[in-house]
């Protein structure tokens, strides 16, 4: 009988426990761009040749990438692209040749200010490749870096 | 003697031409000067077509103070001028009477110990769990260029939990 009383108890603090403890999800959903994630974004940092702006990568509803660029500025410069490497940053005007970082083309820059988009090849592995780079062919200068974050 | 030299000059121009441009054309390719002062502006549109559906205006990465917080403090348009917080990828410690807040990031009572009197800042509203994705509606008239930090705050042992610097999205 006594036997029973405690485990009854027990299990009553259990349950007092329990039905105390914070719910710990407050889960809603809100309704996102028809089709498109925003899996990351970051922004620019760049002084030797001011590179500011943010830099997002989108996936659309057919799992394409796209890395798109807002408020965006940076020098002009001769033959200047933009490439993802495999790093989590990049220092001002690093050498991506000479510290052998692996990196994904995304093709040459189309202007030094304003909004702009680029296809991500398929199958890049952005778990890999974790930092946008404004990259002056040329003269193998980094030009400006932005480290990616999960949106 | 100077009239011997400009001589020299005079028959050895063509080979000093024939050297010298195309060096100066060469140095142009190379280094593109023009560009220093020349600006390459586009404008291309977003690739999802900008319509009702809500757009990010402004986001930032939470890092912890008093406790460890992590995830991201967004301000989402939510159309016809509504705009409100949501914070993903979120966690911070439970506790009493957090209240989420937004404040200057360049207020000095961030760094320390507070009374909520003391800070100039926007009450959003009382902490919906310390886990998970959430939402909190933004009043009309809040000025988020001079409230650009969104703060968690324990008002109960006045100490901010964690704090997120917003830049434009």
């Amino acid at each position: 009988m006594i036997r029973a009383i405690k485990i009854a108890a027990v299990f009553a603090a259990l349950a007092v426990a329990l039905g105390l403890q914070p719910s710990l999800y407050a889960q809603d959903n809100m309704k996102h761009e028809n089709g498109l994630k925003t899996l990351e974004t970051g922004t620019f940092h760049g002084q030797v040749h001011k590179t500011s702006g943010r830099a997002t990568i989108y996936k659309e509803d057919d799992g394409r990438l796209v890395l798109r660029l807002t408020n965006f500025k940076t020098s002009n410069g001769p033959d200047v692209h933009v490439i993802l490497i495999a790093a989590t940053d990049a220092n001002d005007d690093a050498n991506f040749l000479k510290s052998n970082t692996q990196r994904v083309e995304l093709g040459k820059l189309k202007g030094n200010e304003g909004d702009q988009n680029y296809e991500i090849p398929a199958g890049t592995d952005l778990a890999r490749f974790q930092t946008v780079s404004i990259y002056c062919e040329r003269f193998n200068a980094n030009f400006g870096a932005a480290p990616l974050e999960k949106f | 003697m100077i009239a011997k030299a400009s001589s020299w000059l005079l028959r050895k121009k063509w080979i000093l031409a024939g050297v010298g441009v195309p060096v100066l054309i060469l140095a142009w390719w190379e280094f593109r000067p023009e560009k220093l002062w020349i600006n390459q502006r586009v404008s291309e549109p977003a690739p999802f077509a900008s319509s009702s559906d809500s757009q990010p205006l402004y986001t930032g990465l939470l890092t912890g103070k008093a406790h460890p917080t992590s995830g991201r403090a967004s301000i989402y348009q939510v159309g016809d001028g509504k705009r409100d917080l949501r914070l993903t990828d979120f966690t911070t410690s439970n506790g009493p009477d957090v209240h989420v807040l937004l404040a200057q990031s360049t207020d000095q009572n961030l760094s320390k110990t507070f009374v909520k009197g003391e800070l100039d800042d926007v009450e959003l509203g009382s902490l919906k769990a310390n886990q998970g994705d959430q939402n909190y509606d933004l009043p009309d008239s809040v000025d988020l260029g001079k409230y650009d930090a969104v703060v968690i705050y324990c008002e109960r042992f006045h100490v901010v939990f964690g704090l997120a610097k917003l830049e434009r999205f």
